[in-house]
C-alpha cells in the first residue's frame, strides 16, 4: 500500500504523469535514453519543457537501467527557451527592434 | 562472436520496425540495426503525426488509402494502444483564383471513390467559429486521422520483439558483404558480423549511404522539415487538421526563380498544415528544405507562425512551446518510394524514399516488403515504386 502511494508522484506536472507510469513505460517498451522516455511518456514536453522533472526522469531511468544518475545522457533542448506567442514569432524582422 | 538472421533490416525508424514486425510475423528471425540509441530518431520521431488522403495523386494515392486502413485495426493487430483517431480534415484556399481548382480537385477525389466536400467560407466558419475570414472555401474529407508515432514505431518494435526479433541499438553498418556481388552474404557492423541472404535497406535519409557500401546509386537526398507546437489550447469543435491545398495544385518554380525569390515558400517549398493533438497541443509544419542537419531555423518558424494565423487568427496570443527538425529521406528524381529488390545483389530490398508520407505508409510497407521476402510476389503491383525506374542512374 505504502509503494503504491509512493508511485503514484506526480513527476511531470505539466502533463501529469506520474512515477508508475514511467516505470511501466521503461519496462514495457525496454527504454534506455532520456528522449525515448520523453517521447513515450510525454514528461518533459509540456509548457515548462523538463526544467522541473528532468533530473527526477534521469534518475528513474537510472533505476531502471542499472546505472548511475550521471550516466544518463539529457533529453534534446528545443527551442524556444522560454514560450513565445505565435503573434510574435510571426512578425517580420525589421519590426523586432522598433 | 558472430550472429545469423534470415532478414536485417538497417534502420530503427517507423519503415524498419514495420517490417520487422511483418517479417517476423511470417516466422522469419530478423536482426534490426538502429545506430542511435533508442527508436524512432529520425523523420519517423519529426512529423506531424497525420494521416491526410487528399494530398496524393494516383499511383500513392491507392497506397496511402491502403495503409491508412491498416491503421483502423493496427492496435488489436500489435496488442499496443497507437493513439489511432479518426479525423476530419480540411484544406482551405485564401485566393478567388484557386476556386475552380478547388472544384476539380473535390471531382478528382471522388471519382476516385473518396468523399470530399466542398463548403464556402461562410460554411466553414459556421461550423468552426475559429476559421479566419479570409478563408474562401474548405474541402473536407473523413478518412484520414492522427496516431502517435513514437508509440507506432516502439508497437511494431515491442510486437516484432516478441515474435523473436532483434533491435541492436548504437550499432552502426559498416560493410555489407556479397558473394561476387551477386548475393548478399553478411553484414558488417561495428558490433560483429551478421551472416544472412537478406538485407532490407530502411535506413531513411541515410539510404544512399548503405546503397553506396554495394556500389549502388540510390536517388535519395534528405529533406528537412521543421515544425513548431502549442501550448494546449481547448479542442476545435469538428476540424483538428487544416492546411494549404497539396502543393502539386501549383507550378513548380524553376531553380533560378526558387534562387531569387525572397519568398521563403517558393524558395524553400512547403506549404502549412496545423493538427491539434488530443492533448490540445497545435502542431505546425511543415517546410521542406535542402539541408543535412536537423536544426530549427527562423525564418521558416516565422513562416510557420504565419501560416497557422491564416488559418486561425486567435493562435496569435497561444505561446510556442517547442520547435523540432527533422530529416526525411527524399526521392529527387520523382518524390515517389522506392519499394522492391535490386537487379544485383540478390537479397537487397529498399523500403526507403518515403519523402515525408512515412509514418502514412509504414503498416502497408511492411506488410508488402514481408510478402516480396518470402512469396517474391506481392498482393498490390509495386512497380510504380521498383528501383528499375532508374536505370540510367546504374548505367
Amino acid at each position: 500500500m505504502e509503494r503504491e502511494k509512493e508511485t503514484n508522484n506526480i513527476i511531470c506536472r505539466c502533463e501529469e504523469v506520474t512515477e508508475q507510469e514511467l516505470r511501466d513505460a521503461i519496462r514495457e517498451l525496454d527504454l534506455r535514453t532520456a528522449d525515448d522516455v520523453k517521447r513515450l511518456t510525454r514528461a518533459g514536453m509540456g509548457l515548462c519543457q523538463g526544467r522541473t522533472c528532468t533530473p527526477l526522469v534521469s534518475r528513474i531511468l537510472a533505476q531502471e537501467t542499472n546505472k548511475k544518475t550521471g550516466q544518463i545522457f539529457p533529453p534534446n533542448k528545443r527551442p524556444p527557451l522560454r514560450p513565445v506567442k505565435i503573434g510574435l514569432l510571426a512578425t517580420e524582422e525589421e519590426k523586432e527592434f522598433e | 562472436m558472430n550472429k545469423t538472421a534470415e532478414v536485417v533490416v538497417i534502420g530503427g525508424g517507423v519503415i524498419g520496425s514495420s517490417v520487422a514486425y511483418y517479417l517476423a510475423k511470417k516466422g522469419l528471425k530478423v536482426i534490426v540495426i538502429e545506430k542511435n540509441q533508442g527508436l524512432c530518431f529520425g523523420a519517423s520521431g519529426a512529423n506531424l503525426a497525420g494521416l491526410v488522403i487528399q494530398n496524393f495523386e494516383s499511383p500513392l494515392l491507392e497506397f496511402v488509402r491502403e495503409s491508412i486502413k491498416m491503421y483502423g485495426n493496427l492496435s488489436e493487430e500489435i496488442g499496443y494502444n497507437i493513439e489511432y483517431e479518426r479525423l476530419g480534415c480540411l484544406l482551405v484556399i485564401d485566393d478567388e483564383d484557386q476556386y475552380p481548382n478547388a472544384v476539380k480537385h473535390v471531382e478528382s477525389m471522388r471519382i476516385k471513390g473518396i468523399n470530399v466536400q466542398l463548403l464556402e467560407g461562410n460554411e466553414i466558419r459556421k461550423l468552426e467559429p475559429v476559421l479566419g475570414e479570409d478563408l474562401i472555401a474548405g474541402m473536407e474529407d473523413w478518412e484520414g486521422g492522427m496516431v502517435n508515432p513514437f508509440k507506432v514505431t516502439y508497437g511494431f518494435a515491442r510486437a516484432a520483439a516478441k515474435l523473436g526479433t532483434s533491435f541492436l541499438l548504437s550499432t552502426e553498418v559498416r560493410k555489407i558483404e556479397t558473394n561476387k556481388k551477386e548475393k548478399i552474404i553478411s553484414v558488417d557492423t561495428d558490433r560483429g558480423k551478421i551472416e544472412t541472404d537478406f538485407v532490407v535497406n530502411a535506413a531513411g535519409a541515410w539510404a544512399s549511404e548503405i546503397g553506396e557500401m554495394l556500389g549502388i546509386s540510390i536517388p535519395i537526398r534528405p529533406l528537412r522539415g521543421q515544425a513548431i507546437v502549442t501550448e494546449p489550447v481547448p479542442l476545435n469543435e469538428r476540424w483538428r487538421c487544416i492546411g494549404d491545398p497539396p502543393s502539386h495544385w501549383a507550378k513548380p518554380s524553376s531553380p533560378k526563380t526558387a534562387e531569387k525569390t525572397k519568398d521563403s515558400v517558393v524558395r524553400l517549398g512547403g506549404r502549412t498544415v496545423i493538427r491539434q493533438e488530443s492533448t490540445g497541443n497545435w502542431l505546425i509544419g511543415t517546410s521542406q528544405e535542402l539541408a543535412y542537419n536537423n536544426r530549427v531555423t527562423m525564418e521558416t518558424i516565422r513562416r510557420h507562425a504565419k501560416g497557422a494565423m491564416r488559418f486561425i487568427p486567435k493562435l496569435k496570443d497561444v505561446n510556442c512551446i517547442r520547435a523540432y527538425a527533422g530529416l526525411r529521406s527524399h526521392c529527387y528524381v520523382d518524390d515517389l518510394p522506392i519499394l522492391g529488390k535490386v537487379d544485383s545483389p540478390s537479397g537487397f530490398v529498399l523500403a526507403t524514399g518515403h519523402s515525408g508520407e512515412g509514418l502514412m505508409l509504414a503498416p502497408l510497407t511492411g506488410k508488402l516488403i514481408s510478402e516480396l521476402i518470402t512469396e517474391n510476389r506481392t498482393s498490390m503491383p509495386i512497380n510504380a515504386f521498383s528501383f528499375s525506374r532508374f536505370k540510367k542512374l546504374n548505367q
